[in-house]
Formats: C-alpha cells, structure tokens, sequence
C-alpha cells in the first residue's frame, strides 16, 4: 500500500513542479503560457538522451534544467511583445513544434518509437527497494528548493519588478525599465522548473514517446493552478493535488459505483472534469487558496 | 506543375473547413472578447446531432437543420449559463471555462453515441478532371456552404439592426450600454448565429472526414491561428486566413514533409504577427 | 459559497484513505491473483473490455476445473487508459495494493514498455499483445517474463510481403500512421519486400488525426504503384480510402485487419472496398480452443469471438498461466516461467482447455494449442501466428487463404 501512495506522491511531485513553473510565470508576470508541456518535453528527452550514454544524473539533471531554459528564449524573443492571447496561441504552436520535432527527427530521439529503458534515477545508490522513496524525498527537496526560489525572487527587487509589470506594464515602461528583458528571465525560469520535472518523469516512468507531451498536459497544470489559486505557492500544490484526486481517483470511484461500465466511466471522468473547470470558474474564481494577483 | 496545382486544390479544401470554424470563433472573440475553445466539441456535437438527425429522418438535409439548430441552442446555453456570468474577468478565466464545457460535451457526446467513429452516407462520384486536377463536386459543395455562411453572417452583421448592434457591442461595450443597447438580447442573437455556424462546420467536416468524439478539438489550434491571422473579429479575415494556412500547408510539403508541414501554420502565423500584430483584416487597436 | 478549507481538504483526505483501505486485499493462501491492467478507454478501448471479460471468463473456467495446483484464481482490474503514465499507475496499484502476483492482457507498446521494468522488479509474469520489438529483447525482457501473444509488427510486415509476392505485385508503396505499430508494420514490409529482391517505390509517414490526407496519397500515386500496404487505423484509412477512390485511380490495398474490417466497409461503402485485402493474424478458428472461447465471448459480449483477436489472447493468457501453474506445482514465478514453454510448445499431447490439460497432464507432457495461434513461444516470449488472407467483395470479407510466415 506505502509503495502505491509513494508512486502518486512522486507523480504528484513532479506535477507540483510543473505547477510552479507555471504559476511563476502566470501569477507573477501574467504571461499565458499555453506551452507549458514543449519544456517538460525537452527536460525529458535530454535527461534521457543523457542517460542512456552514461552521463550522471547530477550533469545530466542541470543540463536538462537549462536546455529547457535556453528553448523558452527563441519563444520569448518572437512573441513578448505580442498581446496576452495571441502569446498564448503562439506557445501552444510552440509546444507542438516541439513535439512534432521529438515526432519527426529519428536519429535523436527514436521518433515515435521513443526511448525505453531510462535507468532509475538511484539505482546502485540506494538499495532497490527504497529507490522510490529516495528519489520521492529528492523530488520534495527540489520542489522546497523551487519554492524557496520562488520566495527569494518575490521579495527581491526584480521580484517586485515582476509584480509591478502585471500590475501596470505601462506605468513600468515609464520608469526607464525593459519589461521584456524581466518577462524573458520568467519565462526562462518556470521553463527551467519543467525541464527539471520533465528529467524526474523521465527516470521514473523509464518510456518516453512523443505521444505522451500532447498539451492536455498543459491545460491539466492550468487546471491545477486555477483551482488551487493563481499567484501564491500554496495554490499550486493544493490544486495540483486536487487535480491527482480527479485524476486518479476514478480509479476508486469503481468501488463506490461498480454498475457503469468502464468505458462509461472514462467520458464521465472528463465530464466531472469539465463541470469541475466551469464551477471553479464561476463560484471560485480565486481558487481554494485565493487570488494572490488581484489585491 | 500538376503536382502543385492538386496540392493547391487539397489545401485549399481542407483550408475552408479550418476557414469555417474561424469564422464561428470569430464572431465571438470580435464580440465577446475572448477564444471560446467550446467551438471545437461544439462542432463535434453539430456532426453527431446531424449524423443522428440524418439517420432519423433519411435525410442529409434535415438532419443538417436540426444540428445547426442544435448547435445554436447550445451556443446560446453556454452564454446564458456561464459566460454571461464571466463578463468582465480575464480573458484567460473565460477561454478555461469553455474547455470545461468543452470536456462536458465531449463527455455526454461519448455516453450518448459511444467512441466508435461514424461517418455520412453520402453517394460517392468520381471527381472532374479539369487541366487534368481533379476537382471533386464535394468539395465545390463545401466552397458553397462556407461562403452561404460567410454571406449569412455579413447580412445579419451589417444588415439587420441586431447585427448593427452586435458590431456596436463589438466596437465599444460601455458606450453600447449607455446608448442604450440591451446587450444580453444582442449577445444571446450573438451565440445563436455563431453556435449555428459551428454546427456547419461540424457538418462539413464530417462529412469530409470522419466524424469521432475528438474530431472538433483537433480543428481548435488551426482555427485559432486563422482568426489571430485574420485579424479578430473579421468574419472574411477568419476565412481568408484559414485558406491561406491551409493552402500554404499543403504546399509546403514537398519542402517539408508531412510531419513538419503541420508546423508551417504556426510559423505563418508567427511571421504574420511580427509584421502586421492587427492580422490581415484587423485594425490598429489603440490602447484599451 | 464559501467553502471552508480546512474541511474540504481533511473530507478529500479522509476519502483518500477510505478508498485506499476498501481495496487492499488480505493475501489470502490458496489464491493465486492476476492483475489485468487493460485499455478499457482510449485508443485500445475497442479491444480492451474484451480482453477484460475473457480474463475473467478464462478464471472462470479454471476455477470450474478445480484450479491449479491447488490455488484457486481471482482477477484484480484496472483501467490503463491506453496511456503509459496511466499504465503505471495503474499497474503500481496492482502490485502493491491488490498484490497480484502476475500481470496480463496489456495491450499497446507503449504501455508495455513503461510497466514491464515494474513486472521485472516485482518478479512478475508479463503477458501482453503488444507489436514493438523492443519487448522481445533486453534491456526490457531481460529477465525473460514477457510473452507476447500478438505477432510483432514485425511479422506482421513480412506477411504482407508474402501476401504481395503471392499477388504477383511488383510495385508496392507503403502509407503508415505515424506512431510505433504503423510504422513498424510498414518497415517490417519493407524489409521483407527488399530481402525477396523487390524495391519499395514510395513511403509515406502521415500525421493523426487530420482531416485529409489528400497530399499525403498524392504523393504516393505519383510512384505508380501498383499496390499501397498500410499500417494505419479505421478512421484515417476511411478518409484515405475516399479521397482515393475520387481520384480515380486503380491500384489494391494491403490494409492490416483491425482498420479493415466491417466497420470500414459500412463507412466507406461496399463499391470503394471492393477487392482491398486485409490482413489479420489468425485466430486459430478450426481448434477447440477457439470452440471454448467464442462460447465464453458469445456469453459475455453478446458478439461473435472473430471480432475481437485480442480477447482470444487474453483467453489464452488465462490457460496458459494455469496449466504452467499446474506443471509446476507452486506459486513461484520462476518455477511457473520454466514450465510456459513445456506446455505450450511441442512436443506433447494437444489439449484445447485447461480441464483438459490438467488432466493429461498427468499422464506427460501436453501441447495447449491455444484459440488465438498455436501458441508455440520462441526463446523470445514471441509467437508466430498464421495470418490470414481476405478480400472484401461485394461489401463482404471473405477469407481466401493463410500464409505461414
């Protein structure tokens, strides 16, 4: 039973990640990032690539972290300057690009066949039965780390630069500063934040295909921070657990309601889903922890 | 030379399905200012109802009306159910919300038709050799429906007082409102005339195609970027656009590939806004 | 409405664990439990509650025989979603909270490539219907506890090529969805086609979920060919085959048998698929196996057990496990593993059910010729079946020979 709960607990973990990334960049500078999932998509790849010829994780982790930064930079460059929606439009053409490329070029990632095989991330450090665990409590210190980070930066300077930026742009526009050049860093960052989650899910998962970085991934991250509450770390890990709930606790549901048939049970999931994204809208628009971008 | 001209006719076929489901995301992000993502299973809802109409009826024809009928009724509901409500929020809160429609209609379309996919009976001709391009009367079909719609949508725009007042809405809400305008009888004519739309092009895609539960929600990401290319709001942009990313599309594989090919749309897109941020159609918008 | 969030949370956690607490199963002695991770939603779900079903139909009949070597048999179900990250979940939940102690009846590569490291940690069985090679060797079979009891694409590919040489075709092009199975059915024709002498005249990948795939046929018309072999699925091939037929052009398809069935016929009517060929590894339909496990489909589809070949696998999947189980005498998996081979494999007496099975086997050694193939497995836990050879005429398919491959 303990193993079943750390196996949620470290897809959980690296949810919260992604969530962080994203709330970075959405509740502190307003950015619609709708290409969430093209940097977990990168971080995974590298960390797998790298993998399989023999790099250690403790190179191969800081290169995914930052290839998955560099790749936020040409996204950013074209299309800071564009309006809030057509950002977002764009970053999901982004993020299909960056599928289509894992689709299409072969002979780095073994195109839709994906790459098999990735080694557990603590093999041979850990006795094999507690891998899991350990690599849960390495997930949790990465996560405190993001979120210490993400503190340091909001009370920082620059932090309060980020906010004034998604307050007023203009008003900081007047004050000599480049808000393009602040959105770029967190952008840049958050994207980092995937790319270091899309390593854990690649090491933990051990099969990566295209197929599986589609953005429903990302509109599940947006579900999560919109739930538990734009701008503040507390709403995205409590929405992100909400969103697991959903997610896996179907599976449950059987027990409870064992007279629909499965096939039932999955368009009803997404029709919970869905009314679940609508009533959230409509009655709790701040999410369970509240709005932390509108004072 | 063939090769081109065909691959230009198959874009251009494929473009007026995406033109036409521009045109229903169009008209609502001109007037209610945001992307209503509940366009893609909309359209997948207007395909079943037909298909179910058509199989009911022994008709195309009739079963067609009822899903266009269908497909206003709904467009309706989701503005007097929810996006009524969300006026004045963020663009972001509203386009989520209609994912969440989304995934609710999808859902019931699931349960009450099943996953299995369905397709039109419709009589099978061999196409006209023109210059030796085939030209098939199908498509020539769905040239016709996209633009009756567009003609439909600029009579009742620029025709009809309530279109008057929906492009008065449009252009200014708060000043619509003090003049005097009831807005929610202009928005609820609104949803009616683009949830129609979106049933057409339901329609006309699966008859194309085939019809399945996620066939709407594939035609989302094309249909967006040829209302931003169009410029919002433009219902001739939006459909000029989507022939334009589709013709490109398709003509772009020889270069490309068929993998790549579907990237092309978005670098037009990208390119079209770094050098003309309005679209094609659209305006200068001054600050809001 | 103001939700307190306290409570909210606490009531989700409590429910979390309630939930947990229903399911987690006593292991009790004298059962043996399967776990069956299958696709009941997504792209498998076509096949997977089928598959579900015969599992349970298959446990059934086991039970009914008294057992084997004494333990009687359960089932513990899950939904994988056809989904990797959902597949191992799902399957994490078997392993530790329902404690099965084999795993059976997954169905796409992908998901098989992501849960069998897990079956291998947990020193389980691992049965499945999966086409991707990379299943039959390390690092993901190294520990040899996977058979699969579908042909590889692989395979799939080289019957197509005999099928084409047997046609008398001389230029074939190839059209494949863009994913491990279409793909793989593609090259595998290629690589058959090639090592008979011939030249494939053109390749074409396409992308899902479009909707035309006119520019894509183009291009392969252009070869002239003078038969297409795809690896695609029901819904592109329908809107291939359509946009084909207006062309007016005259070549025949080789079209694997899941996407050209009676469903494409009804889709794309009678005179568009008059003369496709269509490919599907064959069921072993004279044996009494298949006898047995159409009766068993029969009762709980309410459909004909042609329709789904994957269902008969995980009907075999079932008697296979148990006559091992009985040869070997115990619960373990290794001493289960080194029995597959001897009971599925020749030389033997045939036996077609488990009752059977377990009663010849006392008197030696027995030959299960199962109702989805012959079951012989190779050191690779990989089958080869017969694949059968249709034509659709007049709106029908009609069987008209088998290759061996």
């Amino acid at each position: 039973m303990e193993a079943y709960i750390i196996a949620i607990a470290i897809v959980t973990a690296i949810y919260v990640l992604l969530a962080l990334g994203l709330n970075l960049q959405y509740g502190l500078t307003g950015l619609i990032n709708f290409g969430h999932v093209g940097f977990f998509c990168v971080g995974a790849y590298v960390a797998a690539l790298l993998s399989k010829h023999q790099v250690s994780p403790l190179v191969a982790f800081p290169v995914a972290a930052l290839l998955a930064g560099l790749a936020a930079w040409p996204l950013g460059v074209v299309s800071l300057r564009l309006r809030e929606d057509y950002f977002a439009i764009v970053s999901l053409g982004f993020s299909e690009v960056v599928r289509l490329v894992a689709t299409s070029e072969r002979w780095l990632t073994n195109g839709v066949q994906g790459i098999s095989g990735i080694p557990k991330l603590m093999d041979g450090l850990v006795p094999r039965a507690a891998e899991p665990a350990a690599v849960l409590a390495l997930l949790v210190a990465v996560n405190l780390g993001a979120i210490l980070m993400m503190r340091r930066i909001a009370n920082s300077p620059f932090g309060r630069v980020i906010e004034a930026i998604r307050d007023n742009e203009e008003a900081v526009k007047s004050l000599g500063k480049d808000p393009a050049g602040f959105k770029m860093k967190v952008l840049m960052l958050g994207a980092a934040l995937a790319g270091i989650a899309g390593a854990f899910y690649a090491h933990y998962i051990s099969f990566i295909s295209p197929e599986q970085f589609v953005p429903l991934v990302t509109f599940q991250i947006w579900m999560a921070i919109i739930m538990g509450g734009v701008g503040r770390v507390s709403g995205a890990l409590v929405g992100t657990l909400i969103l697991m709930f959903f997610l896996e606790g179907s599976r449950f549901l059987r027990d409870i309601v064992p007279f629909i048939p499965d096939v039932e049970m999955a368009s009803i999931r997404l029709g919970v889903v869905g009314l679940a994204i609508v009533l959230f809208t409509l009655y709790r628009p701040q999410g369970l922890m509240g709005d932390f971008t509108r004072r | 030379m063939t090769g081109f001209l065909e691959l230009l006719v198959a874009g251009l076929t494929s473009g007026l399905v995406v033109g036409l489901a521009a045109l229903a995301v169009t008209l609502v992000f001109g007037v209610a200012r945001f992307g209503n993502a509940t366009t893609g299973d909309a359209m997948s809802l207007g395909a079943y109802v037909a298909f179910a109409g058509a199989n009911a009826t022994g008709s195309l024809i009739a079963g067609s009306a009822i899903g266009v009928a269908t497909g206003a009724l709904v467009g309706a509901a989701s503005y007097l159910l929810v996006f009524r409500r969300l006026v004045g929020r963020s663009a972001v809160t509203a386009l989520l919300a209609s994912i969440g429609i989304g995934l609710f209609i999808r859902a019931g379309i699931g349960l009450a038709f099943g996953h299995q996919q369905k397709t039109f009976q419709l009589p099978l001709v061999r196409p006209w050799r023109i210059f030796d391009i085939r030209l098939h009367p199908n498509d020539l079909n769905l040239a016709v429906v996209a633009i009756l719609a567009l003609a439909v949508t600029f009579f009742v725009l620029h025709g009809t007082p309530v279109g008057r007042r929906m492009r008065a809405v449009a252009d200014d809400l708060s000043l619509a409102r003090v003049s005097g305008l009831a807005p929610a009888r202009v928005m609820i004519a609104l949803w009616l005339l683009a949830g129609a739309v979106t049933s057409v092009a339901g329609i006309m895609l699966g008859i194309k195609a085939v019809i399945t539960p996620e066939m709407g929600w594939e035609m989302l990401l094309p249909a967006f970027a040829a209302v931003i290319l169009g410029g919002i709001g433009h219902p001739v942009g939006a459909v000029v656009a989507g022939i334009l990313l589709g013709t490109v599309q398709e003509m772009s594989t020889p270069f490309v590939g068929f993998t790549y090919k579907i990237a092309i749309s978005f670098l037009v897109l990208l390119l079209a806004l770094l050098l003309r941020p309005q679209g094609l159609f659209g305006r200068v918008e001054g600050a809001r | 409405m103001t939700i307190n969030r306290r409570q909210f949370i606490a009531t989700m956690a409590s429910t979390a664990l309630l939930a947990g607490n229903r399911v987690s199963l006593a292991q009790g002695s004298g059962i043996f439990r399967i776990g069956a991770p299958n696709c009941i939603t997504g792209a498998g779900a076509a096949y997977g509650t089928g598959m579900q079903k015969m599992l349970q139909a298959g446990v059934e009949a086991v039970n009914a025989a008294g057992g084997a070597a004494g333990l009687k048999f359960e089932v513990a179900t899950e939904d994988t979603q056809t989904q990797p990250q959902a597949a191992v979940l799902a399957v994490k939940k078997l392993i530790e909270v329902n404690k099965v102690q084999a795993l059976l009846g997954i169905w796409s590569s992908g998901e098989s490539l992501a849960t069998l490291p897990l079956a291998n940690d947990a020193d389980l069985l691992f049965m499945n219907t999966s086409g991707a090679p990379a299943l039959s060797v390390p690092p993901a079979n190294a520990k040899g506890l996977s058979y699969r009891f579908q042909a590889t694409n692989d395979r799939f590919g080289r019957a197509f090529a005999e099928i084409a040489e047997k046609e008398g075709f001389k230029r074939p092009a190839t059209m494949a969805f863009n994913n491990a199975s279409g793909i793989g059915n593609t090259e595998g024709f290629r690589k058959a086609w090639e090592k008979k002498g011939g030249k494939v005249v053109e390749a074409v990948v396409y992308e899902p979920n479009q909707s035309s795939y006119r520019s894509e046929l183009q291009k392969v018309l252009a070869a002239k060919p003078d038969v297409i072999v795809t690896g695609s699925y029901i819904a592109d091939t329908t809107i291939i085959l359509r946009e084909w037929y207006q062309t007016g052009d005259t070549q025949k398809w080789i079209i694997p048998g899941w996407a050209a069935n009676s469903d494409l016929i009804k889709a794309i009517g009678p005179e568009v698929a008059e003369g496709i060929v269509s490919v599907e590894s064959v069921s072993n339909e004279g044996s009494d196996a298949f006898k047995a496990y159409d009766a068993a489909y029969q009762k709980a589809m309410n459909a004909p057990g042609l329709g789904n070949a994957y269902a008969a696998m995980a009907w075999d999947m079932v008697i296979v496990l148990a006559l091992a189980i009985e040869a070997a005498g115990k619960a373990d998996t290794a001493a289960i593993n080194a029995k597959i081979r001897e009971i599925a494999n020749p030389p033997g007496k045939a036996v077609a059910t488990f009752a059977e099975g377990k009663a010849a086997l006392k008197a030696g050694k027995i030959n299960y010729e199962g109702a989805s193939s012959a079951l012989d497995f190779d050191e690779c836990g990989d089958v080869t079946p017969d694949f059968s050879m249709s034509a659709i005429e007049k709106g029908k398919l009609v069987r008209k020979y088998v290759v061996k491959i």
